[in-house]
C-alpha cells in the first residue's frame, strides 16, 4: 500500500508535547503516536479503536481539542479546592450568628463541597476526553459527550466531502496552534466542525490527501 | 453566650442535607453509567483508571450520605 500521510517529524503530541515514538527510524507509513490519556492530536495511533470501526478500516487521525481548552476548568478547580481552607474561616469566623454551627454539619459541608469539586473535575475532564474526532482511511467521525447520559455519534465518508477549511484566531490559538477545522459534505450528511483542534493545517491537508488517494482509486 | 438552634430548624437542615447528598449519589451513578457508554464508543486504553474514578466517585457519594445520617 502507497504512503498515505507523510507525517512530518514533529507531527505527533501528546498534551502539547511531542509524542513518543519508537526510537529506530521508520518508514513514513509506520510513524504511530503512542496515546496517552492527555493525547490531543495522534497519527496511526496504536491500540485505538471505535464502536463502529470496520476491520479494513485504519484510523489516520485521532484528535481532541487542545489541551489549552482545559485551562477555564482547572482554574475553577483549584479556586473550589482552596475555598474551604482560606475562605471558609474567614467568613465563618466574621458571621455574628446567634447560635453556634454544630462541628458535624461543618464536617459535613466541607466533606460535600470536595466531593462537588471532585464530580466537578470528573465530568470536566470526561466532557473533554471523549470529545473526539477522528479520521480513518474511508471516513470522518466525531463522537460528542454532550452532556450526561446524551452521546452524539456523526460521520461522513470521504467521498461525500466537499470543501475542507480551517480558521484559527486569537492570542491562544496563535501562541498553541490550534483552530476549528470546518468540513462541508454534500448531500444530507451532516456537515463537521472539528473545534479548537492542534494543527489545524496538518488536519485539513491529511484530509485532502486522503480525498485524492480516493479519486486516483476511482472510488469517486 | 449563643443560643441553640430550635430542634425544628436542625431537623430542616438535616433532611435538606440529606436529600442533597442524595441527589448529589443520583447524578454519581449517571456519572458511572455515562463512563460506560462512552468506553463502549471508544476503546484506547485508559477507560479502566476512568472506570475507577467513576466508581470511587460515586462511592465516597454514598459514603458521605451513611457519615451525614451518623454524625448530623
Amino acid at each position: 500500500m502507497p504512503t498515505l500521510f507523510q507525517a512530518p517529524a514533529s507531527a505527533e503530541a501528546s498534551a502539547g508535547k511531542p509524542a513518543k515514538t519508537t526510537k529506530k527510524p521508520m518508514k513514513s507509513a509506520e510513524v504511530r503516536s503512542v496515546m496517552t490519556p492527555l493525547t490531543c492530536f495522534a497519527v496511526s495511533p496504536k491500540g485505538i479503536r471505535f464502536e463502529t470501526q470496520q476491520d479494513d478500516e485504519q484510523v489516520i487521525l485521532f484528535l481532541r481539542q487542545h489541551i489549552i481548552v482545559n485551562v477555564p476548568w482547572v482554574l475553577v478547580a483549584i479556586f473550589l479546592l482552596i475555598v474551604p481552607t482560606l475562605l471558609f474561616p474567614m467568613v465563618l469566623g466574621n458571621l455574628k450568628l446567634p447560635f453556634m454551627i454544630p462541628a458535624g454539619y461543618i464536617v459535613i459541608g466541607t466533606l460535600f463541597w470536595y466531593l462537588i469539586t471532585f464530580g466537578f473535575i470528573l465530568t470536566s475532564f470526561l466532557n473533554w476526553f471523549f470529545n473526539i474526532y477522528i479520521v480513518t482511511n474511508q471516513r470522518v467521525v466525531d463522537i460528542d459527550f454532550v452532556h450526561l447520559l446524551y452521546k452524539e455519534f456523526s460521520e461522513a465518508r470521504l467521498d461525500k466531502i466537499q470543501d475542507i477549511s480551517y480558521k484559527s484566531g486569537g492570542v491562544f490559538a496563535a501562541l498553541f496552534n490550534f483552530g476549528d477545522v470546518i468540513v462541508q459534505t454534500a448531500g444530507e450528511s451532516p456537515n463537521f466542525d472539528f473545534l479548537s483542534v492542534s494543527r489545524p493545517e496538518t488536519v485539513v491537508q491529511t484530509i485532502s490527501k486522503l480525498i485524492e488517494k480516493i479519486k486516483k482509486e476511482g472510488r469517486l | 453566650m449563643p443560643l441553640g438552634i430550635p430542634v425544628i430548624v436542625t431537623l430542616s437542615v438535616k433532611i435538606g442535607i440529606l436529600v442533597a447528598l442524595l441527589l448529589y449519589a443520583v447524578f454519581a451513578g449517571i456519572v458511572i453509567r455515562q463512563e460506560q457508554l462512552m468506553a463502549a464508543v471508544l476503546e484506547e486504553g485508559f477507560e479502566p483508571i476512568l472506570r475507577i474514578l467513576t466508581i470511587l466517585h460515586f462511592a465516597a457519594s454514598v459514603a458521605l450520605i451513611i457519615f451525614a445520617i451518623i454524625i448530623l
